[in-house]
């Protein structure tokens, strides 16, 4: 079965009375990758945690694949890549232990490893690069290690559905473009992956449909017609650095195309067109 | 050595290091050092009812443990105050009631063995009970190292595995509160803090995964306690204390051992 996360009306109020989001409604399927924008307590975060089960919508409803959250979580349908803020690295682990962890659901009550088990953490290891690594405490690792283990976690989990919140920040380019050929190996095999970045600059080159939220939902749909310069700049507003440069510096003749480049601080994202049409320009990934 | 009380002494001590280093590793890791700290002092008021209402010392003292407990997680959720606070104003209210109750109700609860301890003077009945609590608590949490390990490492990827946070948090807290129950005999609402602190600091300082940082919280724990015993009785100094500097010596160990 394709796996579906459906979003009816979602909101979440804190106690503090603080709103962090407001009536989203979306189907999320599987075969997709999804990348959820939006700045920095956007509400990004929170919507995650609904989807997961971690908080429940203080209106509105979370199902997926047509069932109750906790149901889904129950039968093993979601795995979550933590941010690495979220994380203490002085914890008394090494990598093995971390992804092992991700094999939880499918031991008795004791957790005591199966040779099943133990193939599948060598596996999922061995599918991120970090086999010569395994018995590293986790503060011991790079960025990018660090979030290599926690994606092998989800591996071995096998849940048809993955969420990552911010995979790439922190994170070196080789890390990166293993990461999004990973990600593509399992859309193709029909998992739905939900990409939580402000990276904007990979996101066209991956992400088959864009989330836009602000509190709101302020757009969704394939990355082709959504992911564009108005509807980054009603989601960040001000909060991005942008370049425009003018058509008299880079056109001899009267052309009146711009280029612009929007940014915050990772990898930027390209526009170039007049301003009735534009055109993402395929930026190289290199630092 | 020969002597009965002696034994009862070492027997209980130990069990106990065992009890309290285990649970000191989870307090480490999940940040609840002053929670420990918190629930000790809170008991004092249920173990002063307890006696009142002629119910067994440990359920008043389990029972105020957790309505401590329940109190900072509500209040904390439910104000803009920072929990730290919240804590040392309850914990410290709590403790003020218990010492009002203990001198209103005169009680024969004697207040400076419930304070400091008494592990040498441990009676039958409470040998038995002392023995009984920790040998389950240091059995729930050797059974549930794993899940309650999860569990303070990455909540949210318990939550997804579909664990039970909540109950699990809540078993935490009921096997914290006994600890302190069964340690308060021997070694007091004070110094029990010691117990469930250094042994756990230890294991953090000088290992590198879960399985080893308890082997090494319940071994310096348990040397710690066995010295402590003995040369107490040679030297004649009070017990609990020279259990807590022993410990307290190896934590300083661990520290510039693996500083440099």
């Amino acid at each position: 079965m394709t796996p579906r996360i459906h979003l009816d009306a979602v909101g979440v109020t804190y106690p503090n009375g603080h709103m962090a989001i407001d009536c989203i409604s979306a189907t999320l399927t599987g075969g997709h990758i999804c990348g959820l924008i939006g700045m920095n307590g956007s509400g990004k975060s929170t919507l995650f945690k609904c989807m997961m089960g971690f908080l429940t919508p203080t209106t509105g409803h979370v199902t997926i694949n047509g069932g109750a959250v906790a149901q889904a979580l129950k039968h093993n349908q979601v795995a979550y890549v933590p941010q690495a803020d979220d994380i203490d690295w002085d914890f008394p682990i090494i990598v093995d232990d971390v992804v092992m962890m991700g094999r939880y659901a499918h031991m008795g009550p004791l957790r005591i490893p199966s040779a099943q088990d133990r193939a599948i953490v060598t596996e999922a290891l061995d599918r991120v690069g970090m086999t010569a690594y395994r018995d590293r405490q986790i503060g011991a690792l790079s960025g990018g290690q660090k979030k290599r283990v926690f994606v092998a976690r989800a591996l071995a989990q096998g849940a048809p559905i993955i969420l990552l919140d911010e995979p790439f920040t922190g994170v070196d380019t080789t890390t990166e473009s293993t990461l999004i050929d990973l990600f593509q190996t399992l859309r193709q095999s029909g998992h739905l992956i939900v990409v939580s970045t402000h990276n904007l600059g990979s996101i066209p080159a991956f992400c088959d449909t864009v989330m836009l939220i602000n509190q709101r939902l302020l757009a969704y749909g394939e990355t082709t017609e959504t992911f564009t310069r108005a509807n980054l700049e009603k989601a960040f507003g001000g909060m991005l650095r942008h370049h425009q440069i003018a058509p008299t510096t880079i056109h001899r003749d009267s052309d009146q195309r711009s280029v612009t480049v929007l940014t915050d601080d990772e990898r930027a994202v390209v526009f170039y067109g007049d301003d009735d049409n534009w055109d993402l320009v395929e930026t190289p990934n290199s630092d | 050595m020969g002597y009965a009380f002696m034994q009862r002494a070492f027997v209980s001590g130990l069990v106990i290091a065992v009890a309290c280093a285990m649970m000191s590793c989870f307090l480490i890791v999940k940040g609840w050092s002053l929670m420990g700290d918190a629930i000790a002092h809170a008991v004092l008021p249920g173990i002063a009812l307890a006696y009142w209402a002629q119910i067994p010392l440990a359920i008043g003292a389990t029972l105020s443990g957790l309505v401590c407990a329940s109190t900072i997680g509500y209040l904390s959720h439910h104000s803009r105050v920072k929990p730290d606070t919240l804590m040392g104003i309850v914990f410290s209210g709590m403790f003020a009631l218990g010492l009002v109750l203990v001198t209103h109700l005169h009680s024969h609860v004697h207040l400076l063995h419930i304070l400091f301890g008494n592990i040498l003077g441990i009676t039958t009945a409470d040998f038995i009970e002392t023995i009984a609590i920790a040998s389950l608590c240091a059995l729930v949490l050797l059974i549930k190292r794993r899940d309650l390990m999860a569990l303070c490492f990455d909540p949210v990827h318990t939550a997804t595995l579909g664990m039970a946070n909540g109950r699990m948090q809540g078993m935490l807290l009921v096997i914290l509160s006994l600890t302190i129950v069964s340690a308060l005999k021997a070694s007091g609402i004070i110094l029990v803090i010691a117990m469930l602190i250094a042994p756990g600091a230890i294991g953090f300082l000088t290992t590198k995964t879960w399985d080893h940082m308890l082997a090494v919280a319940v071994s310096s724990a348990v040397l710690a306690t066995g010295l402590g015993i003995v040369l107490s009785y040679h030297w004649d100094v009070a017990t609990a204390p020279l259990i807590v500097l022993i410990q307290t010596g190896f934590f300083l160990l661990a520290l510039f051992k693996t500083h440099r």
